[in-house]
């Protein structure tokens, strides 16, 4: 897929700004807070309608009074694809796909595919359990787009679970009624939580199943094939079976274990928000023992694996999105980057200075200059 | 008058200003009666004491016809709930107004919602069917197995299963839809 132009109106700092993109690789060079990023992070909220640095439609938009629009030509093998984002200050945003206001999010999503890769990524290894699991998160919310609504269903049981856990009656006494049979509030949340859980925890043990080959061997190709990649998925609830109903099952037994300490903590101790995924190379665990070059190889090869993945479920090449991150980079990882997307991938990268990374990266680009809100 | 408006649902600051400038347009006699007929639906709306569902006497005119069917309850979240189903004229039963669903994060458990009340008709009386109507949210489809759980050991419990996209109220159905759902109701397990 190639995206052939975007128009971002009262977003971020730009006011009313086009940019057509002509090249298979686009680098926006500038200062610091001139806009770089915020232009990636249009892309990505076309991609998967959130953006990784807010959760609230009123930081991105630029006036207080305005409307915030971002809107896309995207070219795919099926035909051109016009898609737009209206953002508001009061109230919902709304999405369109080529003119026609959508009644569902869920229906947006799904157009555009992207692959991420920001410095903050080369923390992935080191950092806490949670950025593992946003990082499986968006690579799903990528190839099955219903994923997102199942994941924000999971939320949302959790938290109305969590809620009910810190009030006093929260605890599992029964809740009588007249002379019926006591029914507990409780454990309607614990099934509720079960089921939309054991959806989230099959589609992650499938994801990771599909891209722990990819990744072993990319990491395997950058390492000069000394280094042996593992992922895996070490999921709160086992997953000793595929069968969902025997999941729920194991999920429910595993609640009333920790019944107990849920009432002392007065939160949910079981269920995927839990689940971590684990790295090792060369049978070591990358996250205590790999050195700073290990842990930005292992990035990289899940960043090209991601790459390939996307791209043979969709069957066609997602955009690339380099947040800052070639710099860090050294020549050796960035040359076996290169080689890996040609100019297959349609590639768009923030820097401040040119200098920075190899001249290579130059040919089939095009430079643009971002400064104060303008693409010049 | 503008940021009272914007506190009506569905007003944003652009509709509640042309709400506005068109309030004050009108003449001065037509403003009094608005604002005449806002007090006194408030004073002497109240609620329905056998169904919960908006009324200006003590019981409802669907609980006091004597064409309705009592042996049928059809329970809501809202009253607008109850509107929405009226329109589609399929369904001749009678209703139970909950008056929302349980969500523990906003403090509304089952004690803050018209369920012994419900639980007292359904035992009291005899009624064939109960048909739970609330939208397949997550506070919804909870609302619904808590509901379902108390009213099974007195009387046939079923939903109806409406494809509404999530997170849609009834509200929003159209007659039809509502219609065929009603139709294609289904046994709470
Ligand atoms: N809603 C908004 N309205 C106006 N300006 C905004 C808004 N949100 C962010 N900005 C401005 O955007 C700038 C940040 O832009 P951005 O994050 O794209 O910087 P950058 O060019 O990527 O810089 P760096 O090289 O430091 O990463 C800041 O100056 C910030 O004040
Ligand atoms: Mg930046
Ligand atoms: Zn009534």
């Amino acid at each position: 897929m190639y995206l052939r132009s975007l128009h971002l109106r009262q977003f971020r700092n730009y006011l009313d700004q086009s940019v057509e993109f002509s090249a298979p690789k686009t680098i926006l060079v500038g200062d610091n807070a001139q806009g770089k990023s915020n232009l990636l992070e249009a892309v990505e909220l076309l991609s998967t309608l959130r953006s990784h640095r807010t959760s609230r439609d009123r930081d991105l938009i630029r006036d207080v009074d305005a409307i915030g629009q971002i809107s896309a030509q995207l070219e795919r093998d099926l035909g051109s694809v016009d898609l737009a984002i209206t953002l508001r200050n009061s109230s919902r945003r709304t999405v369109a796909l080529n003119g026609q206001s959508l009644r569902r999010q869920l229906d947006f999503l799904g157009t555009l595919n992207i692959v991420q890769f920001s410095s903050l990524d080369l923390d992935l290894v080191r950092g806490g359990p949670e950025q593992r699991r946003n990082w499986l998160d968006s690579l799903l919310i990528q190839l099955e787009p219903i994923y997102a609504s199942i994941l924000q269903q999971y939320t949302h049981i959790l938290r109305q679970r969590n809620a009910l856990l810190r009030q006093e009656t929260g605890v599992r006494t029964q809740v009588a009624t007249s002379n019926q049979p006591p029914a507990s509030e409780l454990a309607l949340w614990d099934a509720q939580l079960a089921v939309a859980g054991t959806r989230v925890i099959r589609r992650r043990s499938r994801v990771v199943q599909r891209i722990a080959p990819l990744a072993t061997y990319w990491h395997r190709q950058i390492s000069g094939s000394t280094e042996e990649l593992m992922i895996s998925y070490l999921p709160n609830v086992e997953l000793q079976s595929d069968d969902p109903t025997i999941v729920q099952q194991t999920f429910l037994a595993k609640i009333q274990e920790r019944a107990i300490a849920e009432q002392y903590q007065h939160t949910t101790l079981v269920g995927p928000h839990r689940d971590e995924v684990n790295f090792s190379i060369n049978q070591t665990s990358a996250r205590q023992y790999g050195s700073q070059g290990q842990q930005r190889t292992l990035v990289l090869a899940l960043k090209l694996a991601e790459l390939k993945l996307i791209e043979d479920v969709i069957g066609e090449p997602p955009l690339l999105l380099l947040d800052d991150v070639l710099a860090e980079l050294d020549l050796n990882r960035q040359n076996q980057l290169l080689d890996a997307i040609q100019d297959r991938f349609q590639t768009l990268i923030t820097t401040t200075h040119l200098g920075s990374f190899d001249a290579q990266w130059l040919n089939s680009s095009q430079v643009f200059t971002v400064k104060a809100g303008q693409v010049l | 008058m503008i940021e009272q408006l914007q506190h009506l649902p569905g007003i944003g600051p652009k509709s509640a200003q042309r709400l506005a400038l068109y309030i004050l347009k009108r003449p001065e006699e037509e403003v009094k009666a608005l604002a005449i007929a806002l007090m006194e639906a408030k004073t002497q709306v109240g609620f329905c004491t056998i169904c919960f569902h908006l009324s200006a006497d003590p019981i409802c005119e669907i609980c006091r016809s004597p064409n309705r069917d009592s042996n049928v309850l059809c329970v809501v979240s809202e009253s607008k709930d109850v509107i929405a189903l009226e329109k589609t004229r399929e369904y001749r039963g009678k209703y139970h107004v909950l008056g929302g669903t349980i969500s523990p994060m906003d403090g509304i458990g089952p004690d803050q919602l018209h369920i012994q009340p419900l639980v007292r008709r359904v035992s009291q009386q005899k009624i064939e069917e109960v048909i739970i109507a609330i939208s397949p949210s997550v506070e919804g489809e909870t609302t619904t197995l808590y509901v379902g759980q108390l009213l099974k050991p007195f009387t046939k419990v079923t939903r109806i299963a409406f494809g509404l996209p999530m997170g849609g109220d009834l509200e929003y159905a159209d007659e039809v839809t509502l219609a065929r759902a009603l139709e294609g109701r289904r046994e709470l397990d």
